[in-house]
């Protein structure tokens, strides 16, 4: 793979942790990779794992999702249920041959900014050296 | 869909925030080639007035109905874009903001890959908008009444406002007494007023105010609901008195066969008490209660030949059958307003809290020099031979507090003037006392404070730059290990007494009221605000306000202060007498919906059930939301197995195309 | 073990003789060579056509979900009488499922329990004892099977001919059950998965590369979602426009979206009956893909799909020490 591929990440993050943990690392003007692309969902319990699917069908190299601390979910549960079903997502990936390194799930919370930053960085690396993501992703026809 | 979508697109300069590292104008450029784009505009400051009109001028003009605004973070102005677009026409909820500021241009620096970014995000952004559909906010009513958690100063200011308003509060309270910490202390800084006096005829108010329900010894089990209509039970825990028959004499607790056997929690147990007490002389309400974990008759069945309260109450008040009661009622607000326990000190085993009985915490410390307290305010100490008048006194900030290693690296912002002023009450009480106060920092930060730390270094008070390290004993006295940064010298001080500044920390049973009402802790373990600078009072839950210590540390100022300013904001639903419902709500496709129940069992907020419908004459299940319960998190959609619920605003049809829009295909 | 036919069709000729059963679903002669069909059976006559053997191997709890509901004519009341189902241990499972996701109710059903001691594997019958137009019988016989053509008996070994699905069984008894057909069978010793095995012994791009021959194969038929029992939307996402999730188009990257998808929709949920790659015409190893996902459901989540009706749907719930090793 070349040394200049530069991964696509399409991030999913939760209105009220992560989201916010992502606007804080920017307010504290903190420096991360711009490959990583941010989706904003109210709670992670709201992404569908076939997003993920969907995702690296459509041109994304790499998806995270991230979302509150266990406990600290805005909405109670969801990020409870996002753990399990992204937890046999991610299984279920491996299983078929796309490499484990370019989906990732994290818990960041409104106040780490820093955290977020350290998020971004591991997905991207992996993301690299997973390499472009050939799989199954559509392919444009070309007549 | 009837109408098809025209989306402007607005790029903000943010003056040089966003346009230092993204090309808005490229952007714009960009945007305009988009599908049903017709304006792609950049400005210097999107959301200024002349900026909001802008986009009203191309919506008049151009009969724009979708607009995008790529700019700060939704988080920061989306309420301020949508009134603006509503304002022009177009229903607010045809907006999706792209965050280039936050999350691109000030955390990336080269020009060319912000501008990539940014386009993608635009791309994505205008791809949703398109999708978004118009959504009407709701009404409903709003119930004019409060719930105040806790009647400590906090609790008590809270409810006395809201009362004087003219609404009903129902203030409950764990303990049998209102008054909380503040009713512990003796002399509060930097006035010296003196704690009890300022804060009894408070406590008398609450009790007999017209629009107050106190149900103190209580516990609030249940809250469900959301703001405006919160429906609360409540445990009205049996004290085995009849409250209407007793007249607090406390011939009761006189004669209790196990009179004075126990620590006395108001005093911090170096006092005691009977199994039928009254917390302290001026509880309000001036009722006994029955420990019944302590009272013969309760957990043992039999005292003596008659349990002796019975036999000496003249009012015939005493009912051990009495049970636990349960009240439920309607609010339309919350208070929280539950306090914090002091640290506790055994958690620094080097200072001998758990060894020696003349180390003591600072809470203890308020009882003894306390008139009402177990040695009737004289500083009285057991060295482990005889009880003594101290002469050597030391005071040690800072424990439990800005230490990492027992997991509180937060300041307690009350100790260096609690300390202070319990140096110079001893100094009061013991005039030829030789008093140092071993410090790190001393924090004299607010109106009067600074004055009071001179005098009281004034009336000879030492002041001594070290952390201790250790305390053991030498004969009959203590020695405190430390050294004298400012000199550097180490020392091994011999004194009588220590007392240890301890902070404060949240308190233990939180957990119960966190779970109560879906409540966050901030990393210092403290309940957590909506914002740590704009709204202090509020949390993440509409409708529940923070108040006091459970918010984080503070003085009776501070605390009085935050529960005027939480009053203030609770009584806003209901003074306006309605409140909005969130518009982003779930629906369900019933024709597609089987009924399956997995939405149900997911929902937090039970805001869906199974109803049944007639299907061409069969009758099947399918689930349905209640709109004013949904609060939109979207984890239902995320089970259904044949997308049949959907949040508004948050639809696959509408993240699909967003994910399509980041996507790279080659 | 040996099902008294007699007794089974006497059984059955009773179930549909009640009032409030509409019809019953079970195993009936086929055509020709080694076809059992399903048999709707509605009386006396029907049921002495059932049958019971280690040809049985189609999952009948599918049609109590394939069964369309049509609009009811004015002035008549719906047909709400029960359907009567034959099912074996795995089936079993598919009923438990379909009562734990409200797709049928407890009431719906009469569940005719047969204990079974496994069935056989059609591609490996056909090899070794290719099929002819001649109607033949299968019986079992102790362990093993009993080919019944011609006149002719011929024993052959448990080994030569059992189906994988069954050589992995941990429910050969039904689970669920109105009317029991037959003492319960032993359980046996179970075989290691294989199949999942070998795809996990293989790195990431042999495992894509596997995958990759396999999908293309896929002509997107859908004959695995039609036979599965926990397939029964009405409108399935994956036909579905607006949004699009899965384009209808026949190539690799779409077969691999949809196959993965349809995997996914049945975690936690999959009773591993093995009829998807039964059916598959393209021999595509499905069963594969849903067998790991109910291992990994079994052994990091202490679940498993229709043995409980009063279970909570694994979709649906969570607990509190879900494994979260993977969360950075």
């Amino acid at each position: 793979m070349s040394a200049n591929f530069e991964p696509n990440i399409v991030a999913f993050l939760c209105n009220w942790c992560s989201y916010a943990g992502a606007d804080l690392a920017g307010t504290s003007r903190v420096n991360y990779p711009s490959n990583i692309q941010i989706i904003r969902v109210m709670c992670s319990g709201r992404v569908n794992p076939l997003y993920v699917m969907n995702a690296l069908q459509q041109g994304a190299d790499g998806v995270l999702v991230s979302g509150c601390h266990p406990g600290d979910c805005h909405y109670m549960e969801g990020n409870y249920y996002a753990r399990r079903r992204l937890g046999m997502l991610k299984d279920l990936m491996e299983f078929v041959g796309v490499d484990p390194k370019r989906f990732h799930m994290s818990w960041v919370s409104a106040s780490e900014g820093h955290k977020w930053k350290e998020v971004v960085e591991k997905t991207v690396e992996d993301a690299k050296e997973a390499g472009p993501f050939e799989g199954f992703r559509r392919r444009k026809i070309e007549w | 869909m009837t109408e098809k979508p025209k989306v402007g697109v607005y790029i903000c300069h943010c003056g040089i925030n966003i346009s230092s590292t993204v090309d808005v104008d490229a952007v714009a450029e960009f945007a305009k080639k988009l599908p049903n784009v017709e304006v792609a505009r950049t400005y210097s400051y999107m959301c200024s007035d002349p900026g909001q009109v802008l986009i009203k001028k191309d919506i008049e003009e151009q009969g724009l109905n979708r607009i995008v605004v790529a700019s700060c973070s939704p988080r920061m102005h989306e309420p301020t874009f949508r009134k603006a677009i509503s304002e022009a026409g177009v229903n607010p909820y045809f907006l999706e903001m792209a965050n280039i500021r936050e999350q691109c241009s000030w955390v990336h620096e080269e020009m060319e890959e912000g501008t990539a970014k940014a386009e993608k995000l635009v791309g994505a952004s205008v791809a949703k908008v398109r999708l978004l559909e118009a959504l009407e906010t709701k009404e409903v009513d709003a119930e004019p009444a409060a719930l105040v958690i806790g009647a400590g100063i906090a609790g008590i200011q809270s409810a006395l406002d809201i009362a004087d308003a003219g609404f009903k509060v129902y203030l409950v309270e764990k303990t049998p007494s209102v008054g909380g910490r503040m009713a512990q202390l003796d002399k509060t800084f930097p006035t010296l007023d003196c704690s009890a006096c300022i804060l009894t005829p408070k406590m008398v108010d609450v009790a007999s105010h017209p629009n107050i329900e106190l149900l103190s010894y209580s516990e609030v089990e249940e809250v469900n609901g959301f703001v405006g209509n919160f429906d609360v039970k409540v445990r009205k825990k049996a004290r085995y008195v009849d409250f209407n028959k007793c007249t607090g004499c406390g011939d009761c607790a006189k004669e209790c066969r196990v009179k004075d056997r126990f620590p006395n929690e108001f005093d911090q147990g170096l006092g005691k008490r009977s199994a039928i007490y009254l917390p302290f002389p001026q509880a309000v309400p001036a009722k006994y209660t029955i420990d019944a974990e302590n009272c013969l008759y309760l957990s043992k069945g039999k005292c003596g030949k008659n349990p002796k309260c019975q036999e000496v109450c003249g009012a015939e008040a005493i009912d051990f059958e009495q049970k636990d009661e349960f009240v439920e009622f309607k609010v339309g607000a919350i208070i929280v307003a539950t306090g914090f326990d002091p640290f506790d000190a055994s958690r620094k085993p080097e200072y001998g809290y758990d060894d020696y009985s003349n180390v003591i915490t600072g809470m203890e410390m308020e009882r003894l020099v306390s008139a009402s307290g177990p040695t009737e305010g004289k500083i009285k100490i057991f060295n482990g031979e005889e009880e003594i008048e101290p002469k050597e006194v030391a005071l040690i900030k800072c424990v439990g507090s800005r230490d990492e290693s027992v997991g509180n690296e937060y300041c307690s912002r009350v100790c260096c003037m609690y300390v202070a002023k319990q140096a110079h009450l001893i100094r009061d009480k013991l005039p030829d006392a030789n008093i140092r106060i071993y410090y790190m920092d001393v924090r004299a930060f607010g109106k009067g404070f600074e004055e009071f730390y001179d005098r009281v270094r004034r009336e000879n008070v030492r002041y001594i730059r070290g952390n201790p390290s250790e305390i053991f004993k030498r004969g009959n006295k203590l020695v405190v290990k430390v050294e004298d940064t400012l000199n550097s010298r180490a020392l091994e001080d011999e004194v009588d007494l220590v007392v240890l500044g301890v902070g404060l920390e949240p308190r233990a049973d939180m957990r119960g009221v966190m779970d109560l009402l879906r409540l966050s802790q901030s990393p210092d373990r403290f309940f957590l605000e909506a914002h740590p600078k704009l709204r202090p009072v509020d949390t993440a839950t509409d409708g529940v306000f923070l108040a006091g210590c459970a918010q984080g540390p503070k003085d009776i100022p501070d605390t009085v202060a935050q529960a005027k300013g939480a009053a203030a904001s609770a009584m806003i639903p209901l003074a306006r007498g309605k409140v909005t419902i969130n518009a982003q709500v779930a629906v369900v496709n019933e024709a597609t919906c089987r009924g399956c129940g997995f939405c149900v069992n997911i929902c937090p907020y039970t805001a869906i059930e199974l109803v049944t419908v007639n299907r061409f004459g069969n009758e099947v299940e399918v689930a349905r939301v209640n709109e004013a319960l949904c609060k939109g998190c979207g984890s239902c959609s995320a089970a259904c197995l044949s997308d049949s619920i959907q949040p508004k605003s948050f639809r696959d049809s509408q993240i699909l195309p967003q994910i399509a829009a980041l996507g790279v295909l080659k | 073990m040996k099902m008294d036919l007699e007794q089974l069709r006497k059984t059955a000729a009773e179930v549909v003789s009640r009032d409030d059963v509409k019809y019953l679903v079970g195993w009936k002669q086929g055509t020709y060579g080694y076809r059992v069909a399903p048999g709707f059976i509605e009386d006396a006559a029907g049921a002495a056509e059932l049958i019971f053997s280690p040809l049985c191997t189609a999952n009948l709890a599918t049609y109590l979900t394939l069964v369309e509901q049509l609009p009811v004519p004015r002035g008549e009341e719906p047909d709400d009488r029960k359907a009567a189902l034959m099912v074996k241990g795995c089936d079993s499972r598919a009923v438990t499922q379909l009562l734990v996701e409200k797709g049928i109710e407890r009431d719906d059903v009469v569940i005719i329990g047969c204990p079974c001691p496994g069935v056989i594997d059609a591609d490996l019958l056909a090899e070794k004892y290719p099929e002819t137009e001649d109607l033949a019988e299968m019986k079992w016989d102790g362990e093993d099977f009993l080919l019944v053509r011609d006149g002719e008996e011929t024993k052959i070994a448990r080994d030569e001919l059992l189906a994988e699905k069954c050589r992995l069984c941990r429910y050969p008894n039904p689970v669920i059950s109105d009317i029991m057909l037959d003492q319960e069978v032993e359980t046996w010793e179970l075989a290691e998965d294989e199949g999942v095995q070998e795809i996990e012994g293989k790195d990431i791009d042999e495992r894509t590369d596997y995958w990759a021959e396999q999908f293309e194969k896929c002509i997107r038929c859908y004959s695995c979602r039609n036979v599965c029992p926990l397939c029964y939307c009405q409108d399935c996402v994956l036909d579905r426009l607006n949004p699009t999730w899965v384009n209808r188009s026949v190539n690799f990257s779409e077969n691999t979206a949809f196959n993965i998808a349809r995997a996914f929709h049945l975690a936690g949920r999959c009773i591993e009956c093995g009829e998807c790659e039964r059916v598959c015409p393209a021999n595509i190893p499905l069963g594969k893909l849903n067998r790991k996902l109910a291992r990994e459901v079994r052994d990091k989540y202490g679940f498993e799909p229709g043995v409980d009706p009063e279970a909570e749907p694994f979709q649906a719930s969570f607990k509190p020490d879900d494994p979260e090793d993977f969360i950075l």
